[in-house]
């Protein structure tokens, strides 16, 4: 599904240059749900900008369900990313101009549906986050919660195989974000790979696969044999 | 795939501000459009033709020093002068000076001895070859002879016998006829004045007068006593008249240096008359463009703001697979719809005022091409004034969906 290859990235000012992804290598399987850890600083947000083709990486391969990512103008990579990626943040990032049924309609738009389909998905991942009745409420009227909920809807409504979610119980009390944990492993379960950088050492361990990137670079590959187990 | 419904819905979040901008442009085209008829009109009006050659053509003025200065043989001597300058086509004197705003009108009869009924016009005492010398297009009968000019004062009207007259003027007495050999009176006057020649056009010493075009020229060499005062229109080759003008002013003082002599040609007379034309152009074409301008910071501004504002949300949608074409065409749609709905308004309050400055100011009516035309305009500018900002959201990164600030 996802492929590293010794990517790279840098930052460089007029007399500085940072590398926050140094030889960076990693393989993410076809339904996997792994965690990415580590300390602030460490390249988590670089690594899910570059996987999330957000940006672009300096060096190295990346092969996103085999292609070869490298390269791609603006709009090839705006069309896969709203193709196959789909993404969880931990500001929940819901426009507050629009309802939530505009909400999901956001990438449904820029994927060129027609208005029936668009239509259809959207009422189905609002009955699958179970916010159907509250189609027409502004995000500002959800709690924390509903609103990382209108959010994950948004990123299933495309059918993505591949979703990044950044910290996205990182706003919400322990109840909510449970509410949110189990959410997505119900999405794992119906097939979806999952991507999720997670400050929490426990929401970590109920990942298939926990990811610690020190300095740019994977420090510890973690599996768990049954994290159905550890969530139970 | 356009956001219409998403983007009003956003419109509607910030609904003051939109308002506002389409309410300046709802103004700014009545004004606009407005003032662009009045500069229309004005500008029609100076482009409108003389029929005269006035590009070509000196006024030249003289006093005399001497007293008892004999008037008609120093005329005939001058313009005997005159007309020996190889480039000059012709020359003859008047009592007023053409597009000048000095001159006098009289009414004129179909009927001798009458004084009611009469037609205004405009007229000049001039010399023979007047067509000539003022470039005149004559469509009907002759020029002035030296024959037909008779030596005269304001006293002797009595006593004219030929006249040539406009074009505009003829329809007037004569709609249905042909006016030359017919005969024209001056009030409670049985004289007959032959007409015996139609220029095309003329429009007269009053270039703002409702009766400019109704112009008369009689055949006169006006002496008037006490006055030693002259002058002469000197028309020469086009492209000749610096010419002219350079050797004309010398040889007139070496023939009578006792003279107060000026130049000027008609062209500047024109000019002169049209001043407050154009002054009111310059203003009005001065308001437009800092209206233009006034509008086009207010949206410049109004944009930017809402692309700093929703600098997030630009991310986010990135994120979500915007391409930069689709934020830039999302801003510049957004700008469209407030445009718009201001220049639809502006629309029906341009038409509005021009209904009340038809009633009350004796304005023309605004021409529909010339609306849409100043609309489409002001719309352009407004997606111009939006384009910078637009293009600037359009380079937002996706990467700062993920950015905490």
């Amino acid at each position: 599904m996802l492929k590293m290859h010794k990517v790279r990235k840098s930052f460089r000012t007029d007399t500085i240059e940072t590398h926050a992804l140094r030889d960076f290598n990693l393989e993410v399987k076809e339904g996997e749900f792994i965690a990415v850890t580590g300390p602030s600083g460490s390249g988590k947000t670089t690594f899910l900008n570059i996987a999330g083709l957000l940006e672009a990486h300096s060096g190295g391969q990346y092969l996103l369900d085999g292609d070869d990512v490298s390269g791609l103008n603006d709009r090839q990579r705006s069309r896969l990313r709203n193709e196959k990626i789909g993404f969880i943040f931990q500001g929940f990032n819901l426009i507050p101009d629009l309802n939530l049924f505009d909400n999901i309609d956001v990438p449904l738009r820029y994927r060129g549906f027609k208005a029936s389909e668009r239509r259809r998905r959207i009422d189905k991942v609002l009955q699958q986050v179970g916010l159907a009745a509250r189609a027409k409420y502004l995000p500002s009227q959800l709690s924390g919660g509903q609103q990382q909920r209108i959010a994950i809807a948004r990123a299933l409504a495309g059918e993505p195989r591949f979703l990044l979610a950044d910290e996205p119980t990182g706003n919400l009390d322990s109840l909510m974000a449970r509410q949110v944990m189990e959410l997505l492993e119900l999405v794992n379960d119906w097939g979806t790979t999952i991507v999720m950088v997670t400050h929490d050492p426990d929401l970590a361990r109920r990942a298939e696969r926990n990811i610690q990137i020190v300095d740019g670079q994977v420090a510890d590959l973690e599996y768990h044999a049954n994290p159905a187990a550890l969530s139970a | 795939m356009l956001e219409l419904r998403p983007i009003l819905s956003a419109l509607w979040q910030s609904k003051t501000a939109a308002l506002l901008i389409a309410l300046q442009l709802m103004l700014t085209l009545t004004i606009v459009s407005n003032a662009a008829l009045f500069i229309h009109n004005r500008q029609e009006k100076i482009a409108r033709p003389t029929g005269m050659a006035e590009k070509d053509i000196l006024a030249v003025n003289f006093s005399a020093l001497a007293k008892n200065y004999e008037m008609p043989a120093a005329v005939d001597a001058d313009l005997a002068l005159i007309r020996s300058i190889p480039s000059v086509i012709e020359a003859t004197h008047s009592h007023k000076i053409p597009l000048s705003g000095s001159g006098e009108s009289l009414s004129l009869f179909l009927e001798p001895n009458a004084n009611k009924g009469g037609f205004s016009a405009s007229y000049f005492y001039v010399g023979a070859g007047v067509t000539e010398a003022l470039g005149m297009e004559l469509i009907a009968g002759r020029d002035f002879k030296a024959t037909d000019v008779q030596v005269g004062d304001h006293t002797s009207r009595n006593t004219l016998n030929a006249v040539i007259v406009t074009q505009q003027f003829a329809r007037q007495l004569y709609p249905d006829a042909h006016a030359v050999g017919k005969y024209l009176y001056t009030g409670n006057n049985n004289q007959p004045i032959k007409i015996i020649g139609i220029v095309a056009r003329n429009l007269g010493p009053h270039l703002h007068q409702a009766m400019a075009g109704n112009t008369v020229f009689f055949p006169q060499l006006m002496v008037v006593d006490g006055s030693a005062s002259m002058t002469y229109l000197v028309r020469s080759e086009p492209g000749q008249l610096q010419e002219v003008f350079n050797q004309l002013e010398g040889k007139l003082r070496v023939r009578d240096p006792q003279r107060i002599i000026s130049l000027r040609t008609l062209e500047a007379y024109k000019k002169r008359s049209y001043r407050a034309d154009n002054t009111t152009i310059e203003v009005l074409a001065t308001v437009i463009t800092l209206l233009a301008t006034i509008i086009a910071l207010g949206i410049l501004g109004l944009t930017s703001f809402w692309v700093s504002q929703r600098r997030k949300q630009i991310g986010v949608r990135r994120a979500l697979g915007a391409s930069r074409r689709a934020i830039a065409r999302y801003f510049l749609i957004e700008n469209l719809m407030v445009a718009g709905t201001g220049i639809a308004l502006g629309l029906a309050a341009a038409q509005l005022a021009n209904k009340v400055l038809v009633m009350y100011f004796n304005q023309p009516a605004l021409p529909l091409p010339l609306l849409l035309g100043c609309a489409l305009i002001l719309l352009v500018i407004s997606l111009g004034a939006a384009l910078s900002p637009a293009l600037r959201a359009a380079n937002i990164s996706p990467a700062l969906a993920t950015r905490s600030v």
